[in-house]
């Protein structure tokens, strides 16, 4: 079936099975392999994207479900060169190691931030808690989510 | 300059130690690393991300039982199936059918049995992934059930059912030093207790993958995130009966490893080489999360028993251990084979832990059972036995009425200390120093109080407790595989090109090697290039694990780097009319030392020796002293140097309900030198979260063989809201063997964290928990026990 969204500012018409797991159309069908997949189950939220700005786990959606909307996934969230400012505070706080879940907590934060751009180092953690990291211990996370909150304020 | 002293950074405190090597520009700096852009963009390539076209899927058939003999393989419903390219039985293999990092002893495809829920009975090649998991489904194959063994306890007693010919005992591994009796006669108190640790998965977030491409001149490609290439290598030409020098492994960016991508690359890389091998086509495969969990190698479960005695003053007189080390199926990472030493000689080795301790003797026996088998897992066997060091001399500390950071003051290591095995520790031993750190900053005696009575923990809802552990950790295997290698290439505009064959799963290696290269020619880090590690290309590296790759590849880059530098140094030398000796390369300059006006850009001179004809390639290669040991007296210097560690953890635990929450961990390491503070902290918080998991939650849950929690909806692991606030301290007690003093960073901070966590809940409500995880049903009873 033909299926139309917004996908990273564009708008797209794709044929998909309505079947298809969201997280294989953009790896697969689309070759946005930014979108991870650790579980294929929502437990770990490797694959989250952004759906009309909502965090959503793409391994539990289907094609169908776009239908209409505005969906970033982390290939949409940098302007060309320049790094959005979650993404910069990652890399500069050391939020990043071996970078697999960074992409989906990259984009839980920024959902986080959306709705709260003043958070608590405790309301960042409830944010991320959804977002597995087997690397970091999470605390380079939260310093960077805060950071990030502070910079976008300016 | 000599003598000066290196301000060393903590979070929050500072503590002088004396320099290691003159001002640097670019080791201990806070460098970014070099790989953040581009996953923080998603345009890193993991293995899966690569382009599958052209690719066959191939899939392993499983098998359901724990022990059985193999009957009959029926392919022929399997084959006709429309996109079935191969459906490859053991028959099919042209070599030898077993791989294993130690000893092959895990068939490629089983043949005559199976071992455990899991092993794999066929594999099969298609078209599509659903044809290949249909195909999986038409196989037909007829086992005869076999009585299992799933305790190595009852594996070693005679008559239980075999795993393997040779029998279930795989290793023993001793030590004996003075005379434990006499010890413990010479005791005033002896405390005796036993303890146990689960299986626990690595839950890297990152699931295997592995592409095999075969090639027209008989050569055959495998890429994937493999944490040690050249142990795949070594394992697919003989299971492809072809020399080594026809394989080439090449690694794709770990999302994780933590050891595990150490035997499960071996694994889904010899599969799927072996199918690319037979089809002749380019053969893609992939473990899903629950394949990975049911399958792949974890951390070893072990029950131990231990005993030690102190007199009335604290001072330990003997100790006693028995190891019942759980191998599981197949030896993995477990034995421990004449030079190459594996997980349970290293946890034998750590039982004593880091105190002097005149009469040791320790048993440790490795066995083989019918349940998913032990490999190496961040720590390698030292988490296990850190554990029980730690948690009974609490227990002995409490029996004393001492203060537990007294007990471990008066005993631990210090400068020319000897070891249970009988080394004495002559270097780069700061133990003590991370203890007073630790506790200035925790305020360890302000707050730290003896463990209340059943009525005061009665009295409140929640209580708060305080608890620590110290530990030891090796730098290096041990082994024969440490010797390692690296190529600096300099060009003609001065950019570098480094061949080093460490992985890089997150940790950092590929920031901190180039720093080192960058620190030693004189460029920038942004200069130097690594290259990713491909078999082909890069000189031998040994695998990416035992805390080494700083350590041993930095020196290795180190020697590289000097020799292309002389050349380099050489062409400036004839720019400058000054003699080579005198002349210092830094930051992209070289200049004359007694005449800091007169200077080169290095890529000039890097310019000028390449149209001179000088060498514009180094290599190096580094290996430690050599390491020894006797499997049979546990004597010996096992590993050169160690790194040391102090944790400190605050708890609250809830009353009613047993639920612990740990509120605080400081942790404070000897590290020798951090040749990058950031990395270094990331290292340290990241394995302080992996020790609260085993601490709290993390467990392999196993019934009948077969594994009940494959995903991580029942899988556990530490989300952010169970993390604690860590302070990351870092002291500088600089390795004479090291670049710029550095010793290894990547599993000691792991290590004392689980006992520093129940300690601090003994601390808090009076019960003691002897077997991990101590999740809230666990506490809850215990404290519901000691009500009676
Ligand atoms: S892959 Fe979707 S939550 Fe894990
Ligand atoms: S950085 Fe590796 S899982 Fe988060």
């Amino acid at each position: 079936m033909k299926i139309s969204f917004i996908l990273n500012g564009k708008k797209i018409e794709i044929d998909a099975p309505p079947d298809r797991r969201v997280v294989d159309l953009l790896r697969e069908d689309l070759n946005l392999t930014g979108t991870k997949e650790g579980c294929g189950e929502g437990e770990c939220g490797a694959c989250t994207i952004l759906v009309n700005g909502e965090s959503r786990l793409s391994c539990l959606m289907l094609a169908p479900q776009l239908e209409g909307q505005k969906v970033t996934t982390i290939e949409g969230l940098a302007s060309a060169e320049k790094l959005h400012p979650i993404q910069q505070a990652f890399v500069e706080f050391g939020a990043v190691q071996c970078g697999f879940c960074s992409p989906g907590m990259v984009l839980a934060s920024t959902n986080l931030l959306q709705k709260n751009p003043n958070p608590s180092r405790a309301e960042i953690r409830e944010g991320i808690s959804g977002n597995f990291c087997r690397c970091t211990g999470y605390q380079k996370i939260v310093d960077a989510v805060e950071a990030a909150a502070r910079k976008m304020k300016i | 300059m000599k003598g000066e002293k290196r301000k060393v950074i903590l979070k929050e405190k500072k503590v002088e130690i004396p320099l290691a090597k003159e001002e640097l520009e670019v080791v201990g700096k806070q460098v970014i690393r070099k790989d953040g852009y581009e996953k923080v963009t998603g345009r890193l390539k993991f293995g899966a991300d690569f382009d599958k076209a052209g690719f066959l899927h191939g899939k392993v058939l499983r098998s359901p039982h724990a022990h059985a003999l193999i009957k009959k393989v029926d392919v022929e419903k399997a084959k006709a199936l429309p996109g079935v390219v191969a459906i490859l039985t053991a028959e099919d293999v042209p070599g030898r059918n077993g791989f294993g990092a130690i000893i092959p002893d895990q068939p490629v495809i089983c043949g005559e049995k199976v071992r455990f829920i899991g092993d794999g009975v066929a594999l099969v090649a298609a078209e599509s992934e659903e044809a290949a998991i249909e195909a999986l489904k038409l196989i037909d194959v007829e086992y005869e059930p076999l009585s299992a063994v799933f305790s190595p306890v009852e594996a070693m007693k005679p008559g239980a059912p075999k795993v393997h010919e040779n029998g279930n005992l795989l290793t023993t591994v001793r030590i004996r030093k003075g005379d434990t009796e006499k010890g413990f006669q010479e005791a005033e108190v002896i405390v005796e207790q036993t303890y146990s640790l689960p299986f626990v998965e690595h839950a890297y977030m990152e699931p295997d993958v592995a592409m095999a491409i075969p090639h027209e001149d008989g050569t055959i490609t495998v890429k994937g995130p493999m944490q040690a290439p050249f142990t795949v290598r070594r394992n697919i030409a003989p299971v492809l009966h072809i020399p080594i020098s026809k394989v080439q492994c090449v690694q794709t960016h770990l999302g994780g490893g933590f050891g595990g991508k150490e035997d499960s690359s071996i694994d889904i890389g010899v599969r799927a080489a072996l199918l690319a091998w037979k089809t002749k086509r380019p053969v893609r495969m992939e473990y899903e999360r629950e394949e990975v969990t049911l399958s792949t190698a974890k951390r070893h479960p072990m029950i131990i028993q231990c005993k030690v005695g102190a007199k009335r003053d604290g001072t330990l007189t003997a100790l006693e251990g028995t190891i019942y080390n759980e191998q599981g199926a197949y030896a993995s990472l477990g034995p421990i084979i004449p030079p190459a030493g594996g997980t349970h000689a290293h946890a034998v080795i750590m039982l004593p832990g880091p105190y002097v301790i005149p009469h040791v003797k320790v048993d440790g026996y490795l066995v083989y059972t019918n349940h998913p088998y032990g490999g190496a897992m961040r720590g390698f066997g030292a988490p296990q036995v850190n554990f029980v060091h730690e948690s009974i001399i609490d227990e002995l500390a409490e029996a004393l009425q001492m203060n537990p950071y007294d007990l471990r003051m008066k005993n631990c290591f210090e400068l020319g200390s000897v070891t249970a095995t009988g080394q004495v520790l002559d270097q780069s031993i700061a133990l003590k120093e991370t203890m007073r750190s630790a506790a200035d900053q925790f305020e360890w005696f302000k707050r730290w109080r003896p463990p209340p009575s059943k009525e005061e923990v009665e009295k409140v809802e929640k209580r708060r407790g305080v608890g620590m552990a110290i530990g030891w950790y090796r730098t290096s295997i041990g082994t024969f595989s440490d010797g390692c290698g690296a190529n600096v290439y300099v060009h003609e505009d001065g950019s570098v090109i480094l061949h080093t064959g460490i992985t890089e799963m997150g940790q950092g290696s590929h920031t901190v090697l180039a720093q080192i290269a960058a620190e030693e020619l004189g460029v920038r880090i942004e200069d130097v290039r690594i290259v990713v590690p491909d078999t082909d290309i890069v000189p031998e590296a040994g695998p990416t694990v035992g805390s080494r790759s700083t350590t041993l590849m930095g020196n290795a880059i180190i020697m590289a780097s000097q020799a292309v530098k002389a050349s380099i140094l050489e062409a400036a030398s004839e720019i400058l009319g000054v003699p080579a000796e005198r002349l210092v390369a830094r930051n992209r300059l070289i200049f004359d030392r007694d005449d800091q006006t007169r200077g080169v850009e290095f890529k000039e001179a890097a310019r000028r020796a390449l149209a001179t004809g000088k060498r514009m390639m180094g290599q190096g290669w580094w290996a430690p002293p050599r390491p020894s040991f006797d499997v049979e007296t546990g004597q010996g210097y096992p590993y050169f140097v160690y790194t040391y560690n102090t944790q400190m953890a605050e708890v609250e635990v809830d009353t009613k309900t047993g639920h612990v929450e740990v509120i605080k961990v400081v942790a404070c390491f000897d590290i020798g030198r951090a040749i990058n503070p950031i990395l270094v902290e990331g290292q340290i918080e990241g394995g302080i979260m992996m020790g609260l998991g085993y601490a709290m939650m993390e467990e392999v849950l196993l019934k009948e063989g077969k594994v009940q929690n494959l995903n991580f909806q029942d899988y556990m692991i530490p989300t952010a809201m169970d993390a604690p606030e860590i302070v990351p301290m870092i002291l500088e007690d600089p390795n004479r063997y090291g670049p710029f003093g550095a010793k290894g960073i990547g599993e000691m901070p792991n290590i004392p964290t689980a006992p520093a966590i129940i300690n601090a809940v003994a601390n808090a409500v009076g019960v003691r928990i002897r077997d991990l995880p101590a999740h809230s049903e666990k506490v809850f009873h215990a404290m519901r026990g000691r009500r009676g």
